[in-house]
């Protein structure tokens, strides 16, 4: 039925001729053009008799008779300043991981990001407000005791020590707001049929932060890592564990690319939760595109 | 080279209450854990890691044997052995309510100070004599540290203290270098000058009582 529609809107199409100048419409606004009231164009100009409204030496916005004005008699306080522009990471807790861990709410075998931590519906972000991701924070890092391959957007050195000691992974990571939306709920983002999208590098002033291989960050060179983790063990006293024959080690070793942003899934795919299948994009142009960081 | 850390402040923490998972999201993600046999494992962009750091070993969970060899050192380089201390965990003082009275957040470390071998053979005795009231009758050299409500900050407390402890110990009488001997000699030479001129001002100031002689 809906090929019939078609097949009739194409016949329409083909019997048309060619759009050219004299067969489209002008764009409203030029439709015409209004007539300025040219009435007060004389001698005055409707600016009136004399003083500072004819003169234009109006007193400056807020100026009052040489009184301290208004806007003066307070100090600035910069509390909000760029509150619009700056990344905001809400917090969540070692304690408060360990208890989603112990209560089997978050799945220790497969890496833990912030689907995982969303998945749980205890966390909750909003991205208009400007939540860039999870804050892990270092509020019970005695009791933490978990292995873990954590994957958070911020967090603090103590914290970092309080997982490699256990044996453990972490690595701070960007995710720019569409990909985040993508993240929060994958199932909602997977039925909307979009392709996934590839993330976008940080901004300059968080670039800095996940490059840096004491902050874990997944730009930073992997040799320098290795460092940071024997360097942390000496000043927090404790040994790293040797993790040679264990099996979880490739597990701990999982790193998603710069631009991917689901374990196992490309930028660019499709994935159908209808028929169970993935559409994968063949074109080399679009190949290119969600190769690049461009 | 003295290393001296700091240490982030500890935060209140955040909490929320309980709420129900939802099951359908459970069923979503076993679908696509099936997927995933058909999904890449090897997606490897232009940013990827082995592109920016083509010479780096992306294993660094592998082992190093960086351990270094300790009495043939001639230096203290900071490395301490945490499987050769002895640490003990026990209630901090001060206020902190509950938290402070229940949990074990003083930390004390020991060790045996003439058999340890990671500290330099010369730094020892020297670190007896400025450190004694710190080493027991049986020889055991004590660090303690309840200065956080954390013990893991309060164990990197204690190591820190004691490293800077070897450090101080470590530091060799050293003789002044041809700058410090410049200065010291400018400073005399400025004392002395100051000297005389304030010897010849009282000369004047004396002479100016008595009246001139023609």
């Amino acid at each position: 039925m809906s090929s019939k529609v078609t097949e009739r809107a194409l016949n329409l199409i083909k019997s048309m001729p060619r759009v050219a100048l004299n067969n489209i419409k002008p764009l409203p606004h030029t439709a015409f053009k209004k007539k300025t009231d040219r009435r007060g164009d004389r001698k005055k100009k409707g600016r009136g008799d004399k003083g500072q409204g004819a003169r234009g030496t109006w007193d400056p916005l807020g100026y009052e008779g040489g009184q301290n004005p208004l806007i003066d008699t307070s100090p600035r306080e910069r509390y909000y300043a760029q509150y619009a522009v700056r990344r905001q990471y809400p917090p969540v807790t070692l304690l408060e991981l360990q208890r989603l861990i112990d209560l089997n709410r978050v799945n220790t075998s497969r890496p833990v990001d912030i689907t995982s931590i969303c998945n749980t519906g205890l966390f909750n972000f909003d991205i208009s407000k400007n939540h860039f991701g999870v804050n892990l924070t270092d509020e019970g890092c005695d009791q933490f005791v978990a292995k873990i391959n954590a994957e958070v957007q911020w967090t603090s050195e103590l914290v970092i020590a309080a997982i490699e000691k256990n044996g453990g992974t972490i690595t701070t990571r960007y995710y720019d707001p569409s990909c985040l939306a993508a993240l929060y709920d994958p199932l909602a983002f997977f039925k909307k049929g979009q392709p996934i999208p590839k993330c976008k590098l940080p901004p300059q002033d968080a670039l800095l932060y996940y490059s840096d291989p004491n902050s874990r960050g997944y730009l930073a060179d992997p040799e320098k890592i290795l460092e940071a983790r024997e360097k942390l063990a000496q000043k927090y006293g404790y040994k790293l564990p040797d993790l040679e024959g264990d099996p979880v080690k490739e597990m701990l070793l999982m790193r998603k690319d710069p631009l991917q942003i689901f374990y196992g899934l490309e930028p660019g795919w499709i994935v159908n939760l209808r028929d169970k299948c993935v559409l994968k994009p063949k074109d080399e142009d679009y190949l290119k595109y969600y190769h690049s960081a461009h | 080279m003295l290393l001296v850390f700091n240490y982030p402040i500890e935060r209140l923490g955040y909490r929320t209450d309980p709420i129900l998972k939802l099951e359908s999201v459970v069923s979503v993600l076993c679908i696509v854990e099936n997927l995933l046999g058909l999904c890449a494992k090897n997606y490897k962009s232009h940013v990827s890691l082995d592109k920016l750091y083509p010479n780096s070993n992306p294993d660094f969970l592998r082992k190093t044997n960086e351990v270094p060899k300790s009495s043939s050192l001639e230096q203290f380089e900071g490395y301490i052995p945490i499987d050769q201390l002895e640490i003990a965990t026990s209630k901090s003082s001060g206020p902190g309510g509950q938290h402070v009275n229940k949990v074990n957040s003083k930390v004390e470390m020991r060790f045996h100070l003439k058999s340890a071998d990671w500290i330099p053979a010369w730094i020892k005795p020297k670190l007896l004599e400025q450190e004694h009231g710190r080493v027991t009758k049986d020889g055991f050299f004590v660090v303690r540290s309840d200065m956080t409500r954390k013990q893991m900050l309060n164990q990197a407390d204690c190591l820190n203290k004691l490293r800077n402890m070897i450090y101080k110990a470590s530091e060799l009488p050293r003789e002044p270098t041809t700058e410090e001997m410049e200065l010291k000699e400018k400073r005399i030479a400025k004392a002395k000058a100051g000297v005389l001129k304030e010897k010849r001002s009282r000369s004047l100031i004396k002479q100016n009582r008595s009246s001139p002689q023609f």
